[in-house]
């Protein structure tokens, strides 16, 4: 009998599998071919096809150069423009406002073919920094109530571009389910005095079934209410509201779990398309006891398909303990 | 300058990128060609009947017998049920955690009895799907362990639909009130709380005065593409009378919405070609226990059934999964002209 399972946060409901579980042959893992770096506008050389970098940590040579390690540039083509008013207006039942917000693009590797899960953890670190630091930077500006970081990886998952990379958006609003999961968390707060996430973590570490990453400052675990197969979180195990309130102890543990996650995804499914998205506050200057910020990792095995659009209502045939058991079955090699 | 847009309903913020748009035809996706394995059959043809679980009901012709050729809509039971139809919920609590067996119904409905159309089933097949469809609520209201029943079709790999094209519908019982619907139920309570009016009833008026985002009407229908419209060509239909629940739909009314419904199609093809897309319909849950506590007097004035047709044309990023927030490359009010002033 498959399982109806209520996850606590926003109180969506998930039919987890327990009747026919496939295995990753089952699902069909489209191949992540590259198509080589000749027309990569993020490699060594091309530096000039992207917008004046905005960070950039580099080994030898002048702005805008080769021998950089790691570079943030504004998106070419982004979906929202820095400059302007957001004049907000009504239209009738309707509002809006103007596209107004930053977009920027994280490549995390000069080298064409490195992903996130191929990084050391030192440059994996590089990059949790340059989530930090743009964050910070990006809240000073009145306008933006959001940052929204994420990373889209293969085509399937949305990248445009091959070369490894992550973006963030600051947005004049919050996102709808960003809202509902502070909502949702606030309520259970108020009920329990307890956050919610904090509860999550004690819940998982007491069972011990779905852990795939544990250190001193940070956990990762297959959710008991994952909506898709072999989807991972990764959260500070102390209380923290905000991923900008990170501090150097934590960073590199963030680092870690982050690419040992993706390494164990990528070297038991075969290289899947994936997606991982920044759950954090919203900009409004004060912690908050409700909310935990955490990573969500969501490797693209399944099709999501009109059902789960149009009713919130997810299906996972993969049940959370398996695939924690399953990744953890991947030997890591240890390395610095 | 893109453009925010924000759904007067639950309050989703869709970036409208305007000046990244393609021509509207350029959008075009196609579907891939069905492939069946050597020796594969359609399971929902005409004459394969036996490949399905025996059907729970069938528009026949007159004469002919259970399960076999010579209907024109049949449902039968899932393969593989997402939930189960016999047994209890046995609700339970597991550490913080709560959860239930999956219990309810799973069934398809099969459109046509002949095999691979492209896009939709004409107009007038459609209006004895829904016939039947309405019918096969109606019938599930009878159990009172399914609070919903979600009507959801998929056509296209990238839509979710299975490799075999053969155009059909799902229909899932469920046990609990599903997220996505209670979300948009409290939004339009909560807009009738303030204007005592209904959202839905609001946003036709607008639209038929403004005349930029209204597709077609019918007798009793109207197509608008939403002003926050998530995709391009994104679509809705909705009664021009208010009404909450589909499955009250008259008989003659059904056959509009088949025709509305076809008419749509034969003229979004024109422009985009045959599109994987998904059809949800938006209705309000079984209400069998009004007057307890949960439910809300006003739900009958403040909701709006409606079908939401979703073409999947672009690829849908996680991030937007993950934040509820869409970029659509294709403002409404141009998907919409090329749309209408297609020729059928």
């Amino acid at each position: 009998m498959n399982e109806l399972r209520r996850e606590p946060v926003t109180g969506r409901w998930i039919v987890t599998y327990l009747d026919r579980i496939p295995t990753v042959k089952d699902f069909k893992i489209e191949s992540n071919e590259k198509k080589g770096e000749a027309t990569c506008p993020f490699c060594w050389g091309k530096e000039d096809q992207t917008p004046p970098e905005i960070l950039v940590h580099r080994k030898y040579g002048p702005p805008n150069s080769p021998g950089w390690t790691l570079r943030v540039v504004s998106n070419k083509f982004p979906a929202l423009r820095i400059e302007g008013e957001l004049n907000k207006e009504g239209v009738g039942v309707f509002d809006m406002m103007n596209g107004i917000g930053a977009h920027e693009v994280i490549i995390e590797a000069h080298e064409h073919n490195r992903d996130t899960a191929d990084l050391s953890y030192a440059e994996a670190e590089q990059v949790i920094w340059a989530y930090v630091s743009r964050s910070v930077d990006l809240r000073r500006d009145k306008r933006f109530k959001y940052i929204l970081i994420f990373k889209n990886y293969g085509k399937i998952a949305g990248a445009s571009l091959e070369h490894g990379h992550s973006q963030l958006i600051a947005l004049p609003i919050v996102p709808k389910r960003v809202q509902e999961e502070l909502e949702g968390a606030a309520t259970y707060f108020s009920y329990k005095e307890r956050c919610v996430f904090c509860d999550m973590i004690r819940e998982e570490r007491d069972e011990k079934e779905r852990i795939i990453y544990e250190d001193e400052k940070v956990i990762a675990f297959c959710p008991y209410v994952s909506r898709f197969p072999y989807e991972v979180w990764i959260m500070p195990k102390r209380h923290a509201s905000d991923l900008t309130g990170l501090d150097r102890d934590t960073v590199p543990c963030v680092a870690k779990a982050l690419r040992d996650t993706l390494l164990r995804i990528k070297k038991y499914l075969g290289d899947p398309a994936y997606n991982f998205i920044i759950h954090t506050s919203p900009i409004n200057g004060h912690d908050r006891e409700d909310y935990h910020w955490h990573i969500e990792i969501m490797p693209k095995l399944v099709k999501v398909a009109g059902f789960e659009w149009g009713s919130g209502f997810y299906i996972n045939p993969v049940p959370p303990d398996i695939a924690a058991k399953n990744l953890l079955s991947v030997k890591l090699e240890e390395t610095k | 300058m893109p453009e925010l847009r924000k759904d007067p309903v639950i309050g989703r913020w869709v970036i409208i990128a305007t000046e990244r748009a393609r021509r509207p035809d350029q959008f075009a996706s196609g579907v891939e060609k069905e492939e069946l394995a050597p020796g594969e059959k359609c399971p929902f043809c005409q004459g394969n009947e036996s490949m399905t679980p025996p059907e729970i009901s069938a528009l026949r012709k007159p004469g002919t017998k259970p399960n076999t050729p010579g209907w024109e809509v049949r449902v039968v039971p899932y393969m593989f049920p997402l939930l189960h139809p016999e047994g209890d919920l046995n609700r339970r609590g597991h550490g913080m955690y709560d959860l239930m067996d999956a219990i309810g119904a799973h069934e398809i409905v099969v459109e046509t009895p002949d095999h691979q159309m492209e896009g939709a089933p004409p107009a007038a097949q459609l209006a004895k799907v829904y016939s039947v469809i309405i019918d096969r609520i109606k019938d599930l209201e009878k159990d009172p362990r399914i609070k919903y029943v979600l009507m959801v079709k998929n056509y296209g790999r990238a839509a979710g639909g299975g490799h075999i094209k053969h155009q059909r519908v799902q229909l899932v019982g469920t046990p609990v009130n599903l997220k996505r619907v209670k979300e948009e139920l409290a939004g339009a309570k909560q807009y009738y709380g303030y204007k005592e009016r209904c959202v839905f009833c609001d946003i036709i008026k607008q639209e038929v005065e403004a005349q930029k985002r209204v597709v077609m009407e019918s007798k009793y229908f109207i197509a608008i593409m939403p002003f926050a419209s998530r995709f391009p060509f994104e679509t809705w239909i909705m009664p021009k009378a208010h009404s909450c629940d589909f499955y009250k739909t008259p008989k003659d009314m059904a056959a509009d919405l088949g025709q509305i419904n076809g008419d749509l199609f034969a003229k979004m093809k024109k422009v985009i070609g045959d599109f994987p897309y998904n059809t949800v319909l938006h209705t309000a849950p079984f209400r069998r226990q009004m007057n307890k506590r949960g439910y809300w007097e006003t739900i009958e004035n403040d909701y709006h059934w409606h079908l939401e047709i979703l073409p999947i044309l672009t690829r849908v990023a996680g991030f937007e999964w993950g934040s509820g927030f869409y970029i659509n490359p294709l403002p409404p009010e141009d998907a919409c002209k090329s749309v209408r002033e297609a020729k059928i």
